[in-house]
């Protein structure tokens, strides 16, 4: 892994470079051509070992040092491989998007910085071996995330944002040392390696559990702990929020399947937790995204749905774990890694499209948007190959990952008697509906933004090379592994035959035929050929009639007689307004003559009014009965500091 | 000879205790990093090693030379008064420190029966920090909490003698290096400061409150 590190060393060269760089321009140039350099370099060599070499390395030695602190294990191979697959594209976005504001006169040097160290601590992250170093480079990761999204610190909804993300951080580091040190105290040891804990252990086992699930699941965003996410994404620079819901989220999954690397074969009941949490993650993620107006908001909501399709898997996985059955584990854990890598893919596209159409348009507010598609026909098509995959319709590659799932359900249906069958059922039916919720968000979204006429009025819509090139790497990749997936599945059934699952198989995963499902793909594809170049033929016999758009026999039809996105949504969340916080604001005109009318909607989170503003607003007043203890001569508090040291000491004292 | 000078050393806390000049303080931190120095010295006198004098030979060179230089340099500099300001008369001042020492001498008595701890030094380390502390809470001055938090300082060092084997002495030149900085950043501070607060009084930074 010599060449890895070397990769490292030529990213983590920018920050040294940017120092003697005062120039913006010059140093954007250098730091992302050295970026994607070391990131291609680093990728290759770590997509070599996964799937080239057929050992996992335990002990590695780097630049002839031999070194415990990391191991390149299939899993963390498997996670280096997406960071440094998708964090070639955004890099290339990057450049285009640091040179926006550097040509308004905003210094990038120290954002650069921050990406840089975001990225590096990211990869050295999954690869640690060494508790302390994982949670070394988790708290750099987290802090140069923080920095970096602080771009624009001026705004008010920034700070706030932001500090929901630090706050959120600390949480989990503090969770995370606990459940380090737990598994220390009962293993004696600091590596990865070597934590194994057995159920028998009794409470430590479902103390870990719990820390590890609460923490992890809280950086990945599992429901009621998703608030900081549709806080932190819309503010986060383009970049980093690709980079945030891409990868930052992933860690948290990386950290749960590690956990469970530890802690095996789970208890039954913990696999319908993760199962009944993530079905709750994914219909109220997809939903409260049909409620937003905010782009990136909305996709932030997304990221919470792909989260707890995930999870599904995992949870699926427990199950097989506590059963011993391992066609289910197999599906269900190699049905979360490979939508891992297909989530990582397609929100990264989706977040830079909407960083794009954002920065042309000067505003996140998708009511505000319209006709984008005569502006750029390529850049739509893109966006929509990204909508397709996220909605999880054949033929991309958002289909393949919940296809394993629903195998998922059906294996385990079919294995485990019981009261099974019907349970899984429901959770097929549950994981269809929210497929369906999410085809209308994306329906929605595509429609209001890209059709119909322009609602405000576009002064420029140019969309550079380098943003083709990344949004085109990753909708090429997303329309690889949609219709040749068996690679991937190749690749995925090795992460789990490696050391995951506890005997290697002939797989669950590959007995699937896949051969039929690109066939079928295929089939899909060439029909839809077909149907366009008939479309042109009629065109070109008969003409084609053109009017305004949505002028179903209006004279004078203005961009505002258009179908909103609210309205399009509307529907749909009246039946979920209890949970969803759904306010609409109807002053109707009731003369008989038009006059002023106004219609407004908005949706609020109910995990973050009604739980986490409230405890904070609570705990605030009460702390403030105790403000008279505060003063402003720095004595008061030393003394303070004596009288408690004093009680303690005593305590102590006595305690003997 | 341990137990000699450590006594040397509370004494020496009992003058900080009553003596109202600033001067006395320069001349006490300097007095006690001279008792570390040979305290620290001491054990080391029979079987010499050239790596066993580099903590002692450190020590000095902070404590004795360059930090009640920079103070002296920074009282002249600055033309502080050459008083104190106390908030609480000296004779209370003197009965506080008594009484702490009183307690904590007991109590290390106590304790030593349980735990292996030399008694002496360690009450000794002991009281310093907490005559440091006090110094902090009941002197407005702000050169004078310098002075304090050195005495501390110094607590900490003896206490270190006194529990040896639990301490090694990478930490220990760490904790000198982190002091000499921490006093040096506080007269940059002080030297900053002295543009728009006049008296270097502790109170008057409470305005700089936003």
């Amino acid at each position: 892994m010599n060449l890895f590190f070397f990769a490292l060393a030529i990213q983590i060269l920018p920050t040294i470079i940017i120092g003697f760089l005062p120039d913006n321009r010059k140093a954007s140039v250098v730091t992302h051509f050295l970026l994607v350099a070391g990131l291609i370099l680093g990728f290759s060599s770590s997509f070599n070992a996964l799937v080239f070499s057929n050992t996992t390395q335990h002990n590695i030695s780097i630049f002839g040092i031999p070194n415990s602190l990391f191991r390149f294990d299939a899993l963390a191979l498997y996670f280096l491989c997406i960071i440094q697959l998708v964090a070639i594209p955004i890099s290339i976005y990057s450049y285009s998007y640091f040179k926006y504001y550097i040509e308004r006169g905003k210094s990038v040097r120290s954002t650069l910085v921050f990406y840089t160290l975001l990225l590096v601590s990211t990869q050295l992250l999954v690869s640690a071996n060494h508790s302390i170093v994982f949670l070394i480079f988790w708290e750099v990761m987290s802090i140069s995330a923080y920095l970096g999204m602080i771009f624009e610190k001026e705004k008010k909804e920034v700070q706030t944002g932001s500090f929901y993300y630090f706050v959120m951080n600390h949480i989990v580091v503090y969770l995370l040392f606990v459940f380090f040190f737990l598994l220390h105290h009962q293993t004696k040891s600091w590596l990865f390696s070597d934590f194994h804990i057995s159920p028998e252990a009794g409470k430590i086992f479902i103390i870990s559990y719990a820390l590890s699930l609460i923490a992890f699941g809280m950086k990945a965003g599992f429901m009621p702990f998703h608030f900081w996410l549709p806080r932190a994404h819309p503010i986060a620079p383009t970049v980093f929020s690709a980079f945030l819901s891409g990868i930052i989220i992933k860690t948290g999954i990386y950290g749960i399947l590690r956990t469970f690397q530890f802690l095996n074969p789970t208890p039954e009941w913990l696999g319908w937790l993760v199962l009944a949490v993530s079905m709750i993650s994914a219909i109220f993620g997809v939903w409260y995204a049909l409620a937003q107006h905010d782009i990136k908001k909305l996709l932030a909501y997304h990221s919470v749905e792909n989260i707890g399709i995930i999870g599904i898997g995992i949870g699926i996985g427990f199950i097989g774990s506590a059963y011993h059955s391992l066609p289910i584990q197999v599906l269900g854990f190699g049905g979360a890694l490979l939508h891992t890598l297909n989530h990582a893919i397609f929100k990264s596209l989706l977040f830079i499209g909407s960083g794009v159409i954002s920065q042309n348009l000067g505003t996140r507010n998708i009511e505000l948007m319209g006709g984008l598609v005569h502006r750029g026909k390529y850049f739509v098509m893109l966006f929509l190959i990204g909508s397709i995959a996220i909605s999880g319709i054949p033929p991309l590659n958002g289909f393949i990952s919940e296809f394993i799932i629903y195998n998922g359900f059906f294996v385990t249906a079919k294995e485990l008697k019981n009261y099974y069958p019907l349970v899984m059922l429901i959770s097929a039916v549950g994981l269809a509906f929210v497929g369906g919720l999410a085809v209308a968000c994306f329906t929605k979204i595509n429609s209001i933004m890209f059709l119909g006429s322009e609602r405000k009025e576009v002064k420029h819509f140019n969309i550079s090379f380098y943003e083709y090139v990344s949004l085109g790497i990753l909708a090429f990749l997303c329309v690889v592994i949609g219709f040749y997936p068996q690679p991937f599945i190749g690749i995925v059934n090795k992460v789990l035959n490696n050391g995951f699952v506890p005997v290697s198989s002939s797989s669950a995963l590959l007995s699937i035929n896949w051969f039929y499902i690109s066939l079928i793909f295929g089939i899909i594809f060439l029909g839809v050929l077909f149907v366009y170049f008939w479309k042109r033929a009629i065109q070109n016999k008969y003409g084609r009639r053109t009017s305004a758009a949505w002028g179903c026999g209006y004279e004078n039809v203005n961009p505002r007689m258009q179908y909103t996105a609210s309205s399009f949504a509307d529907e749909l969340n009246e039946i979920s307004k209890s949970v969803l916080v759904y306010h609409k604001n109807i002053k109707p005109s009731k003369k008989i003559f038009p006059a002023e009318a106004s219609f407004e909607s908005h949706s609020e989170d109910l995990v973050d009014n009604k739980f986490v503003l409230n405890g904070f607003r609570n705990f605030s007043s009460m702390i403030s009965k105790i403000e008279f203890l505060s003063h402003t001569d720095i004595r008061y508090y030393i003394s303070f500091i004596l009288i408690i040291l004093t009680i303690y000491g005593l305590i102590a004292f006595l305690w003997n | 000879m341990q137990n000699v000078l450590s006594i040397l050393f509370c004494l020496s806390l009992f003058y900080l205790a009553v003596t109202s000049r600033v001067k006395a303080y320069v001349s006490v931190l300097r007095f006690q990093g001279i008792l570390l120095t040979v305290l620290l010295v001491f054990p080391f006198i029979n079987h010499f090693s050239v790596y066993a004098f580099i903590l002692p030979a450190t020590l000095f060179v902070v404590k004795v030379i360059l930090i009640p230089r920079y103070i002296n340099k920074i009282i002249l500099d600055l033309d502080i008064k050459r008083m104190i300001e106390p908030s609480i008369q000296p004779f209370t001042f003197q009965l506080l420190v008594i009484f702490s020492m009183i307690v904590i001498f007991v109590a290390s008595n106590i304790l030593s029966k349980s735990t292996s701890i030399e008694t002496i030094p360690f009450a000794s380390g002991f009281s310093a920090i907490a005559v440091g502390i006090f110094v902090i809470i009941f002197r407005k001055k702000l050169i004078i909490h310098v002075a304090g938090f050195l005495v501390l300082e110094n607590g900490i060092f003896l206490f270190g003698t006194a529990v040896a084997s639990e301490l090694p002495m990478m930490i220990e030149i760490g904790t000198l290096l982190d002091v000499f900085v921490v006093v040096f950043l506080m007269g940059i501070a002080m030297n900053k400061i002295s543009s728009t607060l006049s008296g270097f009084d502790v109170t008057a930074l409470g305005r700089l409150k936003d």
